[in-house]
């Protein structure tokens, strides 16, 4: 962009652009942080976007019900597991579950069968899915809220990069209005024929 | 020009870095050991004096203490916590978003502070809640394991912290 003639002030769309185009840039990082969050965490309902759970079943010879402690002592001999566990719980008699850090069994020592579970963060999609959901909370809040000032500029200031057919006097208006509509049909449905 | 974007990936690299660890492992677990609104009350009830008196407790803030045992494998929207008597458990719900429990509680003690509430359940509803909850956790569902209308007890949470 060249600098105006002195004298004379930078005109307004000049300063838009400017800024639009400085402030878009600087948006680039979140924008995709959000973005690519923001599909996972959509999602809940179908996976867990944080975490995956590793499960793998285990067998034994069936063991005769009695106390949780005896219970447990055999079960860490029959399935070879690495010592005792942190905790322990009976949710009935022959369901006995073992804690471990960060893993657990559940055994049906009737039906001699264990399902080890051990779940893993989802690789950079847990650190992402932090930061959109403002799990770390402090700071971040500032930052977050100054993101979502920047993204409001930018919504704002992009209507008016450019001028004539193809600028919001142009066909803009109707792209904007096609825009704005999307939000608008959701609350109508959602709130008179939805849930 | 390109020694700034080789900087700039660098940096992004070296801050994901810890952040890919395996659970258990990460240290970052231990700061999400509060949830919710905290905790306002100070007494504590026995989960098996709420499960042998319901009628008494039902629509009250209680606090409760115990073990987690299961949580939520999709949205950390709920867990399980065991009474103090084995073979009971009392299931600490929370709307979706407001707490989101980490799978690392499981088999962490924790205190529990919500409202007492009692929920009936049709048939249908039951067999609907046992296939929601079986497909959270990644479950075999036997529709036959329902066997009636169902008096379903929770804590619906306002907070909790995890130890």
């Amino acid at each position: 962009m060249t600098a105006p003639p002195a004298g004379r002030h930078l005109p307004w769309r000049k300063w838009n652009n400017l800024l639009h185009r400085d402030l878009g840039y600087l948006a680039v990082g979140l924008t995709l942080v959000y973005a690519v969050s923001g599909i996972a965490v959509n999602h809940t309902h179908d996976w867990n976007p944080s975490f995956r759970y590793v499960r793998q079943t285990e067998t034994f010879t069936p063991l005769v019900v009695t106390d949780r402690e005896t219970l447990v002592t055999e079960l860490v001999q029959a399935l070879d597991l690495p010592g005792p566990p942190r905790e322990s719980f009976r949710s009935a008699p022959h369901l006995v579950q073992l804690f471990y850090d960060g893993w657990s069994v559940e055994a049906d020592v009737l039906a001699g069968t264990a399902l080890v579970e051990r779940p893993r963060e989802r690789l950079v999609l847990r650190d992402l899915n932090r930061l959109h959901l403002n799990h770390l909370r402090g700071l971040w809040t500032w930052a977050a809220d100054a993101y979502a000032g920047v993204l409001a500029f930018l919504a704002v200031s992009g209507m008016f990069v450019l001028k004539g057919k193809k600028g919001l006097s142009g066909r803009g208006k109707w792209l904007v209005g096609a825009g704005v509509l999307v939000p608008v049909v959701a609350i109508v449905w959602a709130r008179y024929f939805g849930a | 020009m390109k020694r700034i974007v080789q900087a700039a990936l660098a940096l992004a690299l070296l801050s994901l870095t810890p952040m890919a660890s395996p659970l258990g492992s990460s240290t970052a677990w231990a700061a999400d050991s509060s949830f919710g609104a905290g905790l306002t009350g100070t007494e504590t009830t026995r989960i098996s004096e709420l499960l042998a008196k319901p009628e008494t407790y039902v629509g009250k803030v209680v606090r409760v203490e115990g073990l987690v045992t299961d949580v939520c494998a999709k949205r950390g929207c709920w867990v399980a916590i065991a009474s103090d008597q084995e073979f009971q458990t009392l299931r600490f719900k929370v709307k979706d978003g407001d707490m989101v429990f980490t799978p690392d509680v499981k088999g962490r003690k924790g205190v529990f502070e919500g409202v007492f509430n009692r929920y009936e359940l049709s048939v249908e509803q039951a067999v609907e809640q046992a296939k929601h909850h079986a497909e959270e956790q990644g479950q075999a569902f036997d529709p036959s394991t329902v066997t009636g209308p169902e008096v379903w007890y929770q804590l619906d949470g306002t907070g909790a912290v995890v130890r």
